[in-house]
């Protein structure tokens, strides 16, 4: 028999309050498509990738369109692309790029991740060529996004890296000029990077998966600032409590996860391909009402980044996971809230009013996923100095064991104050100051690794 | 010999309906299967089906449930089937979703719905309707099986749903069993 309550919650979710599953990503293993060379290899790439993913698109669609439930981004990941092309140079780098493009087109997908590496302890010459084609494989590609590794809580970060990054995050915004520096929206540099997360930019298929698993985004910042914006409104006697909003937020949650479960299971049944995970983040977009900021605001700061903030978010994130963790057989990568700044009108919104500054936000980051997510800086921002604020995120990675990523966008030719835009998904902001540019270069300069944290004594 | 009857009662609403009627059926040695009952507006309704020994007729049966003293007699009617079905509910099919409408009330909202569904070749698993404040709210579960396309039924509920100016929206069965229910099949 059906109850009508539970009926209508769950239309309440889908109608009124951006419900979706983000993004339903394929990853695909490529260890074996290395041929003789880089043209042989390209082209195993690429019906590697087209033989797995022909009609992925195609299947989830189906059944989005089934459920009701849109699924907004298809995606694929694969491989870190320095482990198939070891031995490339920087050109051999920029084929494998356009491959991927050129198959990411075919069959359909949004974005394309995995053009990575993975480099917290050493760098191979590969590893370097690799580093090297960054700036222009993403400038000549469209779909294609790609990460780096620099440093997990077992090995410490390796500042040879660091250095070099800072430098490529400053040549992509340059080489993507023209569009604001958007190139640099494609790369971001992690700390204790997951093998198995759906999110772009930082999502590959790890080295520890099978050959193909289809891995789960779910969302929802929506669905749940609404279920708070009712609880609070039935709270006449004012008498409700943050346990209690706790509560509520871990039982969106575990709605929001189920439909990711269920279109996940459907989705690897029908495409006969392992199910991997469901990430449970809160990934916001720029559209009004599907915003992590928003939250904060309802739970009681005037404005995101004001005093109590961080606090919200470890609420938050926290009963996050705990509701979708019941929901999910298998729960994985990232697995937290978003605090994309760009991607989010609220905390865009934020950085205009001078109350989430880059000091904040990296306070914020230390209990949420993922890290300082797509923040416009200003382009006169030297190199040295970017590789420092990464180096910053990355030590909290390291020592608080959690994975933290950087990916920070030096817009060319403007200044803290100013706009840029870079339109869908990936949203607008005005540009955040940075303070004490210039200060940190003896410190990036050493080079070298910050070693391993010692792994008892935690208090 | 078995013999498989579906029973309605129909009565004022009160303590010990169920009691009575299926200490009837009890009394006649019947089997108990699948049974229903619901109440609109205090008045009690309850189907079933159960399986007596081949002797017993209809008439016993009603004689029995007519025999209980009540204040309001209750308004019984009995099918007798011809042989032994299986009675069993039959799992929810693939193609089940559920249509929720809310709008003001209005007379012929029930009436429009389900004309909508015959002519989609829909049919209606379980229905129910609530007026709170005078807004009308219906659930409906529906059989898709054997209906047009769901493209089709789309467009069409969507054409529906402006010119009517209810709020009319369709979702699979299964969105709604896995964000109510705690096992996941």
């Amino acid at each position: 028999m059906i109850q009508s309550d539970q009926v209508l919650a769950t239309v309440e979710m889908i109608q009124k309050e951006n419900l979706d599953v983000r993004t339903v990503t394929m990853g695909i293993n490529l260890l074996d498509c290395r041929g003789g060379d880089v043209a042989e290899t390209c082209a195993k790439v690429e019906k590697r990738i087209i033989d797995y993913a022909g009609n992925f698109v195609e299947t989830c669609n189906k059944i989005s369109k089934k459920l009701g439930i849109p699924v907004v981004n298809k995606r694929i990941s694969v491989t870190p692309i320095a482990f198939v092309g070891a031995g490339f140079k920087k050109e051999g780098f920029i084929k494998l790029a356009k491959s991927l493009d050129k198959a990411a087109t075919i069959v359909g997908v949004d974005i394309l991740g995995g053009f990575s590496a993975q480099v917290e302890k050493g760098m191979t010459e590969t590893d370097r060529e690799y580093i090297a084609s960054i700036p222009e494989a993403l400038a000549q590609t469209e779909k294609i996004c790609a990460s780096i590794n620099i440093a997990t809580t077992q090995k410490g970060i390796n500042m040879d890296a660091l250095a070099m990054v800072g430098q490529t995050v400053k040549d992509l915004a340059e080489s993507t000029a023209d569009s604001g520096g958007f190139g640099a929206a494609k790369f971001v540099i992690f700390c204790n990077q997951p093998g198995d997360n759906p999110f772009m930019a930082g999502a590959i298929h790890g080295l520890e998966e099978a050959d193909a698993v289809l891995n789960v985004g779910v969302s929802g910042p929506g669905v749940i600032a609404r279920a708070l914006e009712r609880l609070i409104e039935k709270d006449t006697d004012k008498t409700l409590t943050l346990d209690q909003i706790a509560e509520e937020i871990k039982q969106t949650t575990f709605r929001v996860t189920r439909c990711g479960e269920l279109i996940g299971r459907k989705v690897s049944e029908e495409l006969d391909i392992e199910f991997g995970v469901v990430d449970l983040s809160l990934a916001p977009t720029p559209a009004i009402g599907d915003s992590v900021g928003e939250i904060f605001k309802i739970l009681g700061v005037d404005s995101v980044g004001a005093p109590g903030s961080t606090a919200i978010l470890a609420m938050l994130n926290d009963a996050v996971k705990k509701g979708g963790i019941f929901a999910s057989k298998t729960v994985g990568g990232l697995s937290g809230a978003f605090i994309p700044v760009m991607e989010d009108a609220v905390l865009a919104e934020a950085v205009g009013e001078g109350a989430l500054t880059l000091e904040k936000l990296e306070a914020m980051t230390c209990v949420c996923s993922v890290g300082l997510d797509m923040v416009a800086i200003p382009g006169s921002v030297d190199a040295e100095t970017i590789s420092a604020i990464i180096a910053d995120e990355m030590a909290l990675g390291m020592i608080n064991s959690k994975t933290t990523a950087a990916r920070l966008i030096p817009v060319p030719g403007k200044e803290a104050g100013e706009h840029v835009s870079f339109g869908g998904l990936f949203g607008a902001s005005p540009i955040m100051p940075v303070n004490n540019v210039g200060k940190s270069g003896r410190f990036i300069q050493w080079g070298g690794r910050i070693p391993a944290p010692i792994h008892s004594f935690k208090n | 010999m078995k013999k498989q009857m579906i029973i309605s009662v129909m009565s004022k609403d009160r303590p010990g309906i169920v009691a009575e009627v299926t200490g009837a059926i009890y009394s006649l040695n019947g089997d108990l299967a699948d049974l229903n009952q619901s109440v609109v507006c205090g008045y009690f309704t309850m189907i079933l089906s159960a399986t007596f020994d081949g002797k017993v007729t209809r008439e016993d049966v009603t004689a029995e449930l007519l025999q209980i003293n009540t204040q309001e007699r209750f308004e019984v009617s009995i099918k007798e089937l011809d042989s032994e079905t299986d009675f069993t509910q039959p799992e929810t099919p693939e193609e089940t979703y559920v249509m929720t409408v809310l709008g003001p009330n209005r007379s012929g909202l029930v009436h429009g719905i389900s004309q909508f569904c015959y002519a989609h070749r829909i049919n209606i698993i379980d229905l129910s309707t609530t007026l709170r404040n005078d807004i009308y709210t219906m659930v409906l579960q529906l059989d898709l099986t054997r209906a047009s396309e769901l493209s089709e039924i789309e467009t069409d509920l969507e054409r529906y749903n402006r010119d009517s100016g209810l709020n009319i929206l369709l979702q699979h069965n299964d969105i709604f069993k896995v964000t109510s229910e705690v096992t996941l099949r």
